[in-house]
């Protein structure tokens, strides 16, 4: 195939499936009731989802990278203090990265 | 159209957002630089952020397509990946309920993982549904322009921060503004905690399959033990 189509028939194909599966359930339940065991399971999406997504980025942070502890871990655990008491995402970023490179400095590793 | 973009709620949805895109900056300066390098041309690097607007799925596919690999294997692998999408809508499906077929499609356009997260807290928290689904286009829009941006200042002027700086460590911490203030009972405890070991042991699944199966299987023994919880209680 040539690259230029290939390259724009997998932009427009991985769009596709990622919106249809964006729209899935939206348009499923727009005639239909959500079953109750179903809506309650569903209020822990956000925990579960935003908990696996963040660790692999905390603990590998460029993909293929071996897994590191360093200065990130205990940043990122003030971070989420600080982000539970305030709820606020600017205060959290303030909180994490002056964390860091104060661990970063005092560790004396770049 | 105008009209919408006055209104108070879509205003306040663009402010909540902005804080995130600005820590989200070093991904999506990431996601061009890799475009670059895996040889496209600007149009397609704008392309893929547009249509696909999914950080993850588009750095999957670059490093794929840039390795040789076959359409199918990408728009499986991306669409694996993509899984979480089906839980967003679902949890999303009920609040969108009232609102016209073409908003609630529009609507579904937004569904990232940080504009699901904070759409998905201001309907629980008893706003007007009209209302929040004005503040969720509101935050779409401020992350999906932003995201548009740095993705072309990647692909045009590279990696721009120095790694010396770690500010791409401030995309994780976005994430963990938004899941640690969830973490107040003892269901939601457990969700991160089951999903947390599992994303870990399970990494070696293809295809990334392990943060579907992660984020399953946390929703799963939280909701055990929210009933499990009110068993208790009722006797």
């Amino acid at each position: 195939m040539d690259g230029a189509l290939k390259l724009w028939a997998v932009i427009v194909a991985v769009g596709a499936i990622n919106y249809l599966a964006r729209l899935s359930f939206i348009e499923f339940f727009a005639q239909r009731r959500v079953p109750a065991l179903l809506a309650q399971a569903l209020r822990y999406v956000p925990v579960a989802m935003l908990t696996a997504l963040v660790l692999p980025m905390l603990l590998a942070p460029s993909i293929g990278a071996a897994p590191e502890l360093g200065p990130r871990v205990p940043a990122a655990i003030f971070a989420a203090v600080v982000a539970y008491y305030t709820r606020s995402t600017l205060r959290t970023l303030g909180a994490g990265m002056a964390a860091l490179w104060l661990l970063q400095a005092l560790s004396g590793a770049r | 159209m105008r009209h919408v973009l006055a209104t108070k709620d879509f205003r306040d949805g663009f402010a909540e957002m902005l804080p995130a895109c600005i820590g989200l900056v070093p991904f999506g300066l990431v996601c061009g630089v890799g475009a670059a390098a895996a040889g496209f041309d600007w149009l397609a690097a704008l392309g893929l952020s547009a249509v696909v607007f999914s950080g993850a799925a588009q750095i999957l596919a670059i490093q794929l397509y840039a390795a040789g690999a076959p359409a199918a294997i990408i728009v499986l692998t991306c669409f694996v990946l993509g899984l979480r999408f089906l839980m967003y809508s679902a949890a999303m499906a009920p609040h969108l309920k009232p609102l016209g077929v073409r908003f609630r499609r529009t609507l579904a356009y937004m569904l990232a993982d940080q504009s699901f997260a904070v759409a998905i807290r201001r309907f629980d928290e008893g706003h007007d549904k009209h209302g929040a689904a004005l503040h969720f286009l509101g935050s779409g829009v401020a992350l999906w322009s932003s995201w548009q941006i740095t993705n072309l200042a990647g692909f045009f002027a590279g990696n721009l921060i120095p790694a010396s700086w770690s500010l791409d460590f401030a995309v994780p911490l976005c994430f963990i503004a938004l899941v640690a203030p969830l973490l107040r009972s003892l269901p939601a405890v457990l969700a991160a905690a089951v999903a947390a070991v599992a994303v870990l042991a399970l990494a070696d699944l293809p295809m990334r399959l392990n943060l579907a199966v992660a984020g399953v299987l946390g929703i799963v023994a939280a909701t055990v033990c929210e009933i499990a919880r009110e068993r208790w209680t009722a006797r």
